[in-house]
């Protein structure tokens, strides 16, 4: 299958005013030329592929948001090359546009004070969508969603659920070869994200689209991405499969303690006191052992650890040497525990 | 060829029935705005009233009370008709980074910028400017002429709405430099409505400042169809010299606010916003 997006070695700057401290700081940065320059997108390269679904991770400020902007045109890089369906983006940003579908989370680009099917409406429009396609359209999503009782709520009353989701079905109105969708579940509840997933998987499924999706739930990457693409401080940390990345930390399990049951009032106190314990005691016994960490759930103890590095019966073993174990269950690794340890530098 | 124009159009129409629709939908804000009409046409009344009061003669500068009155009631009625929140609109989606998913629409900016509000001016034209043209020419009985002219004044306002819109469009690019809209806003309507003749008749004005004026758009958005509609002594020659400085500055306001846009732009595109 041919890459509908290529991304070649890209980089963006934005100049930046260092801003002083300060009232009498405020006045000086009237005159200040003192400008610092930021990457946010440091030379990254990446290949999409037609029908892909790829979730695009990182923290925030990661340039994440950015990357996206350049892929929709918004953006011009500072260097390097982008091509979406063969063309550069920024340059043919109106024929580009024609052929994508975009949500920004927290913006919409429904009318604020009419009915959702008036956007529609002006959106085909604007995209010359013909009477087939468009009634097409909207039935489907009907089928899909049971969107059609929010064709014609005024956009303004709806909720952020309900608007986000009219978003993305405007977004996929015209048919677009590719659709970015910066944050799509963001400040939803279960029940709405479940169906916003459902859409977005069938939508891929069915029509071939090729999704770039950027989330913070891991439930959106788990449910969604075969691929995941990670950035931090704008460049490429992991670009590859997910099950790779389950295998790469293949090795890391979680073990989860209690120690006692009950405690009452002073519980807290305790599990947090017998963390820091266990804490020093890992550290001490297993010095060599980088990826090991302790952390606390409510009652439970988690130790996190590779067993490449120790292995669990040792650390088990000496737990129980000094304490009583009334509980214990091991975890497979979450994707999010995964992306959070790669976040925090797990991957050099 | 047909068939793909219409479709063309459609697409900028389309934006029209939405605009109009949105500011249907703002039942009370036209009732704010009659009121507030009519204290500002209070106020000036009374100010008039007082300056002829104060003056020797009937006739100040050419007018009566009388002509005066007439010229800035419709000046008002046309203000409130060709006055669009672009500024407003342009800035604030600026600041907000809303303008990013508009900039992705396959339009030109600009032009969507100007159909996104065209309903406004049909609206207010229907529910403010013909009923205060109509309610004028009742009590004065003929206070001005309805002949000819109307065409050309018809004409002239269409020229008028695209200069002011080219104005507002321009000082709400310039909200990309100063990131803040209020103040720029401020300035652009008070000069606007000095220079173009909708707060005070030009005939006014000193002889040197209205010769500089003369030289400037903004009384192209006023002044020329005001004219036309009240002053009864213009011929037709007049009426095309009006209309072609009008045109005249038509073709340079799109030009240079394009090519404003066009540079200004870049920030958004480098700089992100």
């Amino acid at each position: 299958m041919d890459s509908i997006i290529k991304i070649d070695h890209i980089t963006k700057e934005f100049k930046t005013l260092n801003r002083r401290v300060g009232l009498k700081g405020s006045f000086l940065d009237l005159f200040s030329r003192d400008y610092k320059v930021l990457k946010a997108v440091n030379d990254i390269s990446m290949e999409i592929k037609q029908g892909e679904i790829v979730g695009y991770l990182g923290p925030n400020g990661a340039g994440k948001s950015t990357t996206i902007k350049m892929m929709t045109g918004v953006l011009e890089p500072t260097c390097g090359e982008i091509l979406v369906n063969g063309r550069v983006p920024y340059k043919n940003r109106a024929k580009n546009s024609e052929n994508i579908g975009v949500v920004f989370g927290q913006r919409s680009q429904l009318w604020w004070a009419l009915p959702a099917i008036e956007s529609f409406r002006i959106l085909k429009e604007i995209y010359r969508i013909d009477d087939k396609t468009y009634k097409d359209n909207l039935e489907y999503f009907d089928a899909l969603v049971g969107a059609s009782d929010l064709y014609y709520k005024t956009v303004r009353q709806m909720s952020l659920g309900q608007r986000t989701l009219c978003d993305i079905l405007a977004s996929f109105l015209h048919n677009p070869s590719v659709v970015f969708l910066d944050e799509p579940t963001i400040g939803l509840d279960v029940s709405m994200k479940g169906k916003i997933r459902e859409l977005i998987k069938v939508l891929n499924h069915e029509r071939g689209t090729t999704v770039i999706l950027t989330t913070h739930d891991m439930g959106d990457v788990d449910a969604l991405c075969n691929r995941i693409v990670i950035i931090d401080k704008g460049t490429i940390l992991y670009d590859n499969h997910i099950e790779n990345l389950r295998k790469y930390f293949g090795a890391y399990r979680t073990i989860r303690f209690m120690f006692n049951k009950h405690g009452a009032s002073k519980e807290n106190e305790t599990v947090e006191n017998t963390m820091m314990e266990i804490d020093t005691l890992l550290k001490e016994e297993f010095s060599g052992a980088k990826s090991l960490s302790v952390g606390m759930d409510e009652k439970w103890i988690d130790v996190l650890l590779n067993e490449d590095e120790v292995p669990m019966m040792k650390i088990i073993n000496c737990i129980q040497e000094r304490k009583k174990i009334v509980d214990m269950t091991l975890q497979e690794i979450s994707t999010e525990s995964v992306i959070k340890k790669i976040y925090e530098g797990g991957l050099e | 060829m047909t068939n793909k124009k219409s479709f063309t159009l459609n697409k900028y129409f389309s934006l029209t029935k939405g605009s109009i629709m949105e500011s249907l939908s703002f039942r009370f804000s036209m009732l704010i705005t009659v009121i507030g009409n009519l204290i500002y046409l209070i106020v000036i009344y009374y100010l008039w009233k007082a300056i002829y009061a104060s003056s020797s003669s009937e006739v100040v500068n050419g007018m009566t009370f009388h002509d005066t009155m007439i010229y800035l009631v419709l000046a008002l009625a046309l203000f409130n008709f060709m006055e669009c929140f672009i500024v407003w609109s342009i800035g604030r989606n600026f600041q907000t980074g809303q303008i990013a998913l508009e900039l992705i629409k396959p339009m030109d900016y600009q032009v969507f910028c100007f159909f996104a509000n065209s309903g406004q001016y049909l609206i207010s034209f229907f529910t403010t400017f013909l009923p205060t043209l109509i309610i004028v020419y009742l009590i004065t009985k003929g206070g001005f002429a309805l002949s000819i002219n109307l065409i050309y004044f018809i004409l002239s306002v269409i020229l008028a709405i695209v200069i002011n819109f080219c104005v507002d469009f321009f000082v709400g690019v310039i909200c990309f430099y100063t990131e803040s809209v209020w103040g720029v806003n401020i300035m652009k309507e008070v000069v606007v409505a000095l220079l173009s003749g909708a707060s005070i008749p030009l005939a006014f004005f000193p002889d040197r400042l209205r010769t500089i004026v003369n030289f400037l758009p903004f009384q192209a958005i006023y002044n020329s169809p005001l004219k036309i509609l009240i002053d009864k002594s213009l011929e037709t020659k007049d009426y095309i010299t009006i209309i072609g400085f009008q045109i005249f500055w038509v073709a340079i306001m799109i030009l240079i606010s394009r090519i404003f846009w066009n540079v200004s732009k870049r920030i958004i595109t480098v700089n992100g916003g």
